[in-house]
């Protein structure tokens, strides 16, 4: 996984030792991740910013205790992973929307997507919130598959299974439409 | 399709991705730069710590006694640089260590003797003796020199020694499989008092020789021990994992929840969130509550103090937040004095030390290293120690 390496090391040793700016470096180099994880799951922005804020807000508070052998990077990415999740379900039971209305690309795309990503998009829209989180985790964040057994506690059996049928739901919506 | 994928979803815009970042950044600095600022608890608490004194009588009456809150919360706590070696407690006493080789015990000076290849161990009240187990025997050692005093024989492995107050006239309960025992203080008699008991250590009222354990059916059962009769008994409480009594009332904990008896009236007194576990908890001055509370999505443990005591009083405030860290944090022991609390923290390789004021938690001194002190040798992979009581100072 990318970030586990020396230099993030450094970084939490230096925020550990009170260095603003290897706090803000470890920030800077994990946020686009836990944004964009959190958002492809929770599909709000203003959702997606609150959990990954409050996931760095938690590394804050427990940085003194860190374990500096450990990467950083699972540990951030649990909470927000899961974070996100609990959202969605929550959101889900107040049916505040729908899914189907918010899986659609955000406003003002910087470059316009084809049409293919934007199927892409919300056929993962269209997936339950755990079948989404093991997308994400597996093809944003690049975890394999026993990883993210470990993150999400799940059997790893249960991961393969929601990848592979998450892909399989995906691909059968992205057909659909360009049929 | 799986290509395709990933480079959709990485592509993705996402929205106002720059800004997002810039004002996290800024809530994020602003919380690093309060932390390094945060000074012991105590600064920001004396409104708190008085509206407490105010309220405490008369919430008492208002709130019922229970059900924290845990989601509202204040951070209470703050905390030195660890300490490399465990060079000496922070209060006059014992601490007693279990580790693979066997139990420790620590002086205040930080010296410490290994008492020998045992399992379970407990103080005896003064802190004279030790009562440990070894397979199917029990022990009981000089907790200076190590040197057995008395030991017997079971057929069934013996395990949860515990030792009651009560003067020198002292009894001694322990688990020989599924059958509860009690032996004297000087080893003999002995005497089988229940069969069908759960596999959770049973707990004595302080000073007394009443004890509390856990049935195979969830029930609680107290008793006496010298009268071998029944004083009361719970309804079902399903996976008791601990008892502890606090003057009259009996608190038993499972993994989501604590509950308080009074003559086996149950009073919910703490529910976790969904999905949380209960790691332990500790009853430490005035009969309020410090537990551990394990969120596994997270994998961090946050050690809160209830908001209510064990006899019912409750503040107005929400459980306070006291520490939070990485991994699981848990075998919450208490001084002799309840003026501290240790905690075990196997993700940091440290122990803590908890200063507990009446109404708050003060500071907290943490010991790091501690799996390699407590390994001979001082092997890397060792099993991380225990804590299994704090004794008073030698008398």
């Amino acid at each position: 996984m990318a970030g586990a390496g020396r230099e993030e090391r450094a970084w939490v040793r230096g925020a550990q030792a009170g260095s603003a700016s290897d706090l803000e470096a470890l920030f800077r180099h994990h946020w686009p991740g836990a944004y964009r994880a959190a958002y492809l799951v929770v599909h709000d922005g203003a959702a997606a910013e609150d959990i990954a804020q409050e996931a760095f807000l938690s590394a804050v508070r427990a940085l003194d205790s860190f374990d500096r052998r450990r990467p950083f990077g699972p540990w951030l990415h649990r909470i927000v992973v899961n974070r996100a999740i609990d959202w969605t379900r929550a959101r889900a039971l107040r049916r505040e929307v729908g899914d189907e209305q918010l899986a659609v690309a955000p406003s003002r795309p910087e470059t316009p997507p084809d049409d293919l990503s934007n199927e892409i998009m919300a056929a993962l829209g269209s997936l339950s919130p755990d079948h989404r989180a093991v997308v994400v985790l597996r093809y944003v964040l690049d975890y394999s598959p026993g990883e993210i057994a470990e993150l999400l506690e799940l059997p790893r059996g249960t991961v393969n299974s929601r990848l592979r049928r998450g892909l399989d739901t995906m691909q059968e919506r992205v057909m659909r439409e360009q049929s | 399709m799986s290509e395709r994928v990933r480079q959709a979803l990485r592509q993705a815009p996402l929205p106002d991705e720059a800004g997002a970042a810039d004002r996290a950044w800024a809530l994020v600095e602003r919380a690093f730069e309060s932390r390094e600022r945060i000074p012991w608890a105590g600064k920001r608490r004396g409104p708190l710590v008085a509206l407490v004194a105010a309220g405490a009588i008369a919430v008492a009456a208002l709130t019922p006694p229970g059900m924290a809150v845990v989601d509202r919360f204040r951070d209470a706590v703050g905390r030195e640089p660890s300490q490399p070696a465990l060079v000496k407690l922070p209060a006059p006493g014992r601490l007693l260590v279990l580790s693979p080789e066997g139990p420790w015990v620590v002086q205040e000076d930080g010296s410490k003797r290994l008492l020998g290849d045992y399992e379970d161990a407990s103080w005896s009240p003064r802190g004279l003796f030790v009562i440990a187990t070894r397979g199917h025997q029990l022990v009981a050692l000089d907790s200076e020199s190590g040197e057995p005093r008395w030991s017997l024989s079971r057929t069934e492995p013996v395990r949860d020694p515990g030792w009651s107050g009560g003067g020198l006239d002292t009894r001694i309960a322990y688990r020989a499989g599924d059958t509860l025992h009690i032996v004297a203080g000087d080893g003999s008699p002995d005497a089988v008092v229940a069969d069908g008991v759960a596999p959770v250590a049973p707990a004595w009222k302080p000073d007394s020789h009443v004890l509390a354990y856990a049935d195979a059916a969830g029930h609680v059962h107290v008793f006496d021990a010298d009268t071998r009769r029944q004083l009361w008994r719970t309804r079902t409480v399903k996976g008791v994992r601990e008892l502890a009594f606090s003057g009259n009332r009996l608190a038993v904990s499972t993994s989501t929840r604590v509950v308080v008896f009074r003559r086996g009236e149950p009073t919910p007194f703490l529910e976790l969130p969904r999905g949380h576990v209960l790691l332990d908890t500790a009853i430490i001055g005035f009969g309020g509550v410090l537990y551990a509370d394990y969120d596994p999505r997270n994998d961090s443990t946050t050690l809160f103090r209830s908001d209510c005591t064990i006899a019912g009083a409750c503040r107005l405030m929400p459980d306070t937040r006291m520490f939070e860290g990485p991994g699981r944090i848990s075998n919450l022991v208490t001084s002799p004095d309840r003026a501290w609390i240790t905690a075990g923290w196997p993700a940091a390789d440290q122990f803590l030390f908890f200063e507990s004021a009446p109404r708050r938690l003060g500071k907290v001194d943490a010991v790091s290293n501690v799996t390699a002190e407590f390994s001979p040798g001082g092997e890397a992979g060792g099993v991380f120690p225990e804590i299994a009581g704090w004794a008073p100072p030698p008398s």
